[in-house]
């Protein structure tokens, strides 16, 4: 054993990297890709939000529109904050979007991101109703549940360090999102409407796992930012999608 | 953007043959800025001959000593380090960053934990300001420090660890781990390799008893303590690492540049590697940045806002002139250094040649 080992080598068999000195320029990349599409997939959620707060038909909904709104903003402060380390200018990235801005409801984009920012496509689409937010939440929440397990162990340590602060607060909205959609499922009209929402939002959640047999995931995995390939984290959220939604007879 | 202070030092003090003890003051209006937690590091930055190089050192003081204090190993040829060890003297200046790092866990002043350190060479550092920090301010805390080095002559803080062992009876025990002198038990020569932590848990150390460890050393200490703490049930969240390793450019020679400008209207001769691989390329003068002609030749170079503000599309020019139309993310010395932002950057001679892997 030697003193020293390449920062690959090392990288490869589960090192972890601790300070913006020791990231090399190509991990330095794809780590920062990997949070801004975290912070811009936030920012536009927490967007998302504020307007179902408007929606909510009572003082619970009211607060739990609310607090997603407010801890989703916060989450991405947090990350942001790792980027600064690296010279991202934080102050000018936070206005640098629309968060708010949203495609037409019928458009289909696919797992591609949009020129512009770097949000998952999924935090493209609009809105349309209180039904729809919820369902949206509880189906993106669970998603956000299973690539919180890759996210929590990065080999950038400040950083799987954050996600694991916002992991349990994360799975308290998508939690929030399955107590409004139980009352929603309690009248027949109520789970018609959940049903639509759920043919419209669980393909387009889907796509955020994105391809399947990525090209990237391969370099992702040997600097340790992945873990476990597209196609299973997309089968885990699938069986977890399927189970919830059976649990509320949708 | 990173701003620098000035700090003033107040004492160097040799530790070992290879090694001094740096004291360092802020101004006092930058006294709340250098407000470190147990545990950070600092950034200075220094000219060497025109070209400023940055270099990270754990704060080995803990926050009880009301001081800023380094202690820095001269590495074989370092620049920075040897300046430190042979040049730097009390009453001179240098500008550093506040603290940085995450290499510590929050103080609960009643709570009766159990750490364990790992801590190879100059690692030492931060565990020192960790164990400093908690055997104070953590009144039933235990910490137990497994602390390799090659010999006895090269332990840095070796007296202070004793001095510390005394001051806080039965709560803080020192297992020394020396490569090349043989101790009374065989445990305590060698490295800390797989073999060694498997003996160090089968009679010294309680894994089920430890709140949290800390590791900080080489890569392949880092790997084999890692995975033995694993192995012993420890989670990610009770694993804390801090590694010196360094990817900060040494003393680069000025990069070649070739300085006739091209006419307008021509094409330009790109050159870009990503991952190794390496493509040549006809892009248009005018129109079009590095990023979109990297992007449109199939290459998956990273980007995120397009828009000069985040650094994820960061590259390094080795040959030839580009121009940024904005940049906010990247500073002077990254930029002499031949850093620029693709997404901002058109070249503006005939040829260029850049890679995203260095
Ligand atoms: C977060 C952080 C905290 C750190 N804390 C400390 C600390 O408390 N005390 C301390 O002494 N150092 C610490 N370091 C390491 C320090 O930042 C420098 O990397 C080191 O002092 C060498 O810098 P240099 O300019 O002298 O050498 P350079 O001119 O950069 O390098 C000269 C040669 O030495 C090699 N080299 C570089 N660094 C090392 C190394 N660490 N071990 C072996 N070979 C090396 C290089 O590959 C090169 O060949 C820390 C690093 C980081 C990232
Ligand atoms: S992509 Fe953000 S600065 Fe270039």
């Amino acid at each position: 054993m030697s003193d020293t080992m390449n920062i690959e080598d090392y990288l490869a068999q589960g090192g972890v990297l601790t300070a913006p000195g020791n990231v090399p320029a190509r991990y330095r990349g794809e780590l920062l890709r990997l949070m801004s599409s975290f912070v811009d997939s936030e920012l536009a959620a927490s967007a998302g939000f504020a307007d179902a707060i408007n929606l909510a038909p009572g003082i619970r909904e009211r607060i739990a529109a609310s607090r997603i709104t407010l801890e989703k903003a916060d989450h991405a402060e947090r990350v942001l904050r790792v980027m600064a380390e690296f010279g991202t200018d934080a102050g000018r990235y936070q206005t640098s979007h629309d968060w708010a801005a949203r495609v037409e409801r019928g458009a289909d984009l696919g797992a591609a991101r949009r020129p512009g920012d770097m949000r998952l496509s999924v935090f493209h689409y609009p809105i349309a109703g209180w039904t729809d937010a919820v369902v949206m939440n509880v189906l993106q929440g669970l998603a956000t549940g299973v690539q919180m397990t890759e996210l929590t162990r990065v080999s950038y340590a400040p950083l799987a360090e954050v996600f694991r602060e916002i992991a349990p607060r994360e799975a308290r909205h998508a939690e929030l999102g399955r107590e409004g959609l139980e009352q929603i499922a309690q009248t027949e009209a109520g789970r018609e409407e959940a049903r639509a929402a759920i043919a419209y939002w669980r393909p387009r959640v889907a796509a955020g796992f994105g391809v399947t047999h990525s090209a990237r995931h391969d370099t992702l995995a040997r600097f340790g930012l992945r873990h476990s390939p597209n196609e299973a984290l997309l089968a885990r959220w699938q069986a977890l999608v399927s189970e919830h939604l059976a649990a509320l007879g949708l | 953007m990173a701003r620098f202070h000035p700090l003033k030092v107040t004492d160097v003090k040799r530790e070992t043959r290879d090694a001094v003890v740096v004291t360092l003051a802020p101004r006092d209006e930058d006294r709340a800025l250098f407000d470190f937690t147990q545990g950070q590091y600092l950034t200075f930055r220094r000219d060497f001959d025109g070209e400023e190089l940055r270099r990270s050192y754990s704060i080995c003081a803990g926050k009880d000593e009301g001081m800023l204090r380094v202690g820095i190993k001269r590495v074989d040829g370092g620049a920075f380090s040897t300046w430190v060890n042979e040049t730097l003297a009390p009453g001179d200046e240098i500008e550093a960053m506040p603290p940085m790092g995450k290499f510590f866990t929050p103080i609960e002043p009643g709570a009766d934990k159990q750490y364990l350190g790992f801590a190879a060479g100059s690692g030492i550092t931060p565990v020192l300001s960790i164990i400093k920090t908690v055997l104070a301010r953590e009144p039933r805390a235990q910490f137990t420090l497994v602390y390799a080095n090659r010999q006895i002559s090269t332990i840095m803080f070796r007296e202070e660890l004793e001095d510390l062992k005394n001051l806080y009876l039965g709560r803080f025990s020192v297992i020394h781990v020396l490569e090349q002198e043989g101790q009374e038990i065989d445990l305590f020569t060698g490295r800390i390799d797989e073999a060694k932590m498997a003996a160090l848990f089968q009679h010294w150390l309680d894994a089920e008893a430890v709140d949290t460890a800390f590791i900080c050393g080489p890569e392949p200490m880092m790997l084999a303590v890692a995975a033995s703490l694993r192995a012993h049930g420890l989670g990610e969240g009770q694993i804390k690492f801090e590694l010196f390793a360094s990817s900060q450019p040494g003393r680069a020679k000025a990069r070649p540049v070739s300085a006739q400008a091209g006419a307008a209207g021509e094409g330009v001769a790109a050159t870009v590697t990503l991952d190794g691989a390496t493509r040549s390329f006809q892009m248009p003068r005018e129109g079009e940045t590095i990023l979109e002609a990297a992007l449109a030749n199939s290459m998956d170079a990273p980007y995120s806002c397009k828009a000069g503000v985040c650094s994820t599309c960061r590259c390094k020019v080795l040959e030839g002139e580009v121009e940024m139309a904005v940049n906010h993310a990247l500073e002077d010395y990254e930029v002499r250094a031949g850093y620029v932002l693709s997404c901002q950057a058109r070249p503006i001679s005939d040829r260029v040649v850049v890679t995203y892997d260095e």
